[in-house]
């Protein structure tokens, strides 16, 4: 009796979940070549744009999106490519490497040119090569592992910094702040561990000192004793790797221990909690961050125009979509066609192309030549960009 | 003027050991009455210390506007928490132990309902805050006293007198008061209070309010003094404080406070040491206190007895 109600439960569930995917397969395959309820937009040179449109990260993946059709309506409005308008068809890859893979192939099933978009590195990294095959170029604007640099088939370029970039940022920073004695603090994972590690040689090899390299456990509360040590050594600025949780307990003790010298953390750790939970104690951090709108005194324009079309503010990752779209209209210009290996071509010698979050100009393995990020510092309980 | 920093850098070591062990030692307190009267592991401890720092966070949200976030609103906080978190004790005792015990179940199944109770109590807070941190407000200050590079906090002082002040408390219950007495008995031999007329059940009620009060104060002051609380804060200071009751001899109240202590001390001893940092020290603290176990396996104050299994 039991068994026969679990089939039955079991076989209504799949066929539920066939009837939904069905559903969001049918419904943007019907739109693209109509404007309404869009995953598509009209126009004579189709853009892919792969991003999570369903499943936790869908946030973040409507935002860009809404950036990316920003992006490509003004583009369009200032007579768009060659006399060509661009259109974007949008494919669901819910943050999944195997639907990733399926949406890949329809986006090249409908004869996109190019890709602009890729929010979660997972399913990001499956598609490269699907793209490869027919020379379509693809810009990544949000992913932003090192595996996608690795494995890049040469048709990927990444505009969003990656550990390297965060890297440069730490130790031209700790320069500026003139740190003698730097103490690092990561607590053991492979995101806090690798810059840690990465900061580390850098600021070495740079020929200066890091005093001491700590690793403390994730959830454990009391930092009193490292507090301690790090005093006993001199220590003159505190580089924090991890999350902001952990992160605001070792400021808040830091400051009680009476440390008077900096505190820096890495981007994991730049989220307002860190404020509302380091409290005074916060006052004067300084925090590395991804270029966010609000920040970049360049997207201004940009930020008051999004807010004006989809009453919100700009996520984390919306000025670097909306740049992939003009970088990738700046390239198919400079290119003179909308041949794949011609676009790839032109954007490989883009050259100081001027986006929201900086300057663009690729290094040999097509990630960012110059780092986008960017510093924030801690003043009267708000971020403020130095 | 080296030697004098040394002996600065030594001075604060110790009195963050001492603090850290202040906590250790709360918690510790409750697992040994537990496992003193009735030999169970109570795994759900570190989390009744959890749920007790969200309910002094909760009662300090309620009240802080009439009492301030100051000294006053945090003890109001303390007392409303331990209250209602030894309440909360008695309803584990009574819904997840009691009927195992009344059938005589083997330890083993209770100590597998005590992971079931941790589980079901840090989930639920999870679910309640949306697996969020909370940030733990107070308006209290760094004011402290500061002798060159020594630095302690007025809190940090309070923090320790306030953890001396509830082990004296519970000292004096224990062995000064006819419950306490009572406790005491049951742990020797059960069936011999019974036929004296000792309630057992509620003496058993009473050693799990009195335990997870002791552990809702220990979570409390963790929440006024680091400033923010999580579903999963209690699950290392659980594993921490346990071993902390092993170490003094688990089921003896002296030995737990000492182990809690001396689990604290050894902590901030590997930060500091140089070739241990602090990275290696938790390998350093429990190699010392491997070494312990071999050499006394009933721990610090325990006493040797006859297991009958």
């Amino acid at each position: 009796m039991s068994k026969k109600f679990l089939s039955v439960l079991a076989v209504t569930l799949l066929s539920f979940t066939v009837i939904v995917s069905g559903c969001g397969t049918q419904s943007s395959a019907s739109s693209s070549g109509s404007s309404d309820q869009s995953t598509a937009s009209s126009g004579d040179i189709k853009i892919g744009v792969p991003l999570p449109m369903t499943g936790s990260e869908a946030t973040y993946g409507k935002d860009m999106e809404n950036a990316i059709k920003m992006a490509v309506a003004e583009v369009n409005a200032k007579g768009g490519i060659n006399g060509k308008t661009l259109g974007t068809v949008t494919g669901d890859d819910a943050c999944d490497p195997q639907q990733a893979t399926a949406a890949a192939n329809k986006l090249v099933s409908e004869g996109v040119v190019a890709i602009v978009g890729g929010y979660c590195s997972g399913a990001v990294v499956p598609t490269l090569t699907i793209y490869n095959e027919k020379n379509i170029p693809y810009i990544v604007e949000a992913a932003n592992s090192s595996k996608i640099t690795d494995e890049n088939p040469g048709n990927t370029f990444q505009i969003n910094g990656t550990a390297v970039h965060q890297t440069q940022k730490a130790v031209e920073l700790f320069k500026k702040l003139g740190a003698k004695n730097v103490a690092i603090v990561e607590q053991g994972d492979a995101y806090s561990s690798d810059l840690a590690k990465q900061t580390e040689a850098a600021w070495k090899a740079a020929g200066n000192t890091v005093v001491s390299h700590d690793v403390t456990t994730k959830g454990e509360q009391d930092f009193s004793s490292l507090v301690t040590s790090l005093k006993s050594k001199n220590t003159d600025l505190v580089f924090w790797t991890a999350y902001y949780a952990d992160g605001a307990l070792l400021i808040k003790q830091l400051r009680q221990g009476g440390y008077k010298g900096a505190i820096v953390v890495g981007d994991g750790s730049s989220d307002p909690k860190l404020i509302q939970m380091a409290g005074a104690a916060g006052e004067g951090t300084y925090v590395l961050s991804p270029p966010v709108a609000e920040f970049l005194p360049t997207a201004k324009q940009f930020a008051d125009a999004y807010k004006a079309k989809y009453g919100q503010t700009p996520g984390a990752y919306a000025p670097l979509a909306y740049d992939g779209i003009n970088l990738l209209a700046d390239a198919m210009k400079r290119a003179g066609n909308t041949d794949g290996k011609a676009i790839i071509k032109a954007l490989i010698e883009t050259k100081d192309f001027q986006g929201l979050a900086g300057k663009v100009t690729f290094a040999p393995n097509k990630t960012l030549q110059e780092s986008n990020f960017i510093v924030l510092q801690i003043k009267n309980g708000q971020f403020v960009l130095q | 003027m080296h030697v004098m920093t040394d002996f600065y850098i030594i001075i604060q070591q110790l009195v963050n050991g001492l603090i850290l062990g202040s906590f250790y030692s709360l918690v510790a307190l409750g697992y040994s009455m537990v496992y003193g009267i009735i030999k169970l592991l109570n795994f759900a401890h570190g989390d009744i210390y959890m749920v007790g720092a969200f309910v002094g966070f909760g009662a300090l949200g309620l009240f802080g506007s009439v009492l301030g976030i100051g000294w006053l609103g945090i003890t109001a906080a303390l007392v409303i928490s331990m209250v209602l978190v030894g309440f909360l004790g008695i309803v584990i005792h009574r819904v997840a132990y009691q009927p195992l015990l009344n059938k005589n179940a083997p330890r083993m199944s209770l100590l597998i309902t005590a992971v079931g109770v941790s589980f079901t109590l840090f989930n639920a807070v999870m679910v309640m805050t949306s697996g969020e941190y909370k940030a733990f407000t107070t308006s209290l200050s760094y004011d402290g006293i500061s002798v060159g590079p020594l630095n302690i906090t007025y809190t940090q002082i309070i923090m320790v007198v306030a953890t001396a002040v509830l082990m004296l408390g519970l000292y004096w219950f224990i062995n000064r008061t006819m419950y306490g007495k009572a406790m005491r008995a049951i742990a020797l031999d059960q069936d011999a209070c019974r036929l004296m007329g000792i309630n057992v059940t509620k003496t058993i009620s009473l050693t799990f309010f009195v335990g997870s009060a002791l552990a809702a104060a220990a979570g409390v002051m963790a929440g006024v003094y680091y400033g923010s609380i999580h579903f999963y804060m209690g699950f290392i200071i659980g594993l921490k404080a346990f071993t902390a009751a092993v170490i003094g001899g688990i089921g003896s109240i002296p030995g737990a406070m000492l182990g809690g202590l001396i689990l604290g001390l050894l902590e901030t001893a590997g930060t500091q040491l140089p070739f241990v940092g602090s990275a290696w020290k938790d390998v350093f603290t429990f190699g010392i206190l491997i070494l312990l176990l071999v050499t006394k396996p009933t721990g610090i104050l325990g006493k040797s007895e006859i297991e009958r299994m």
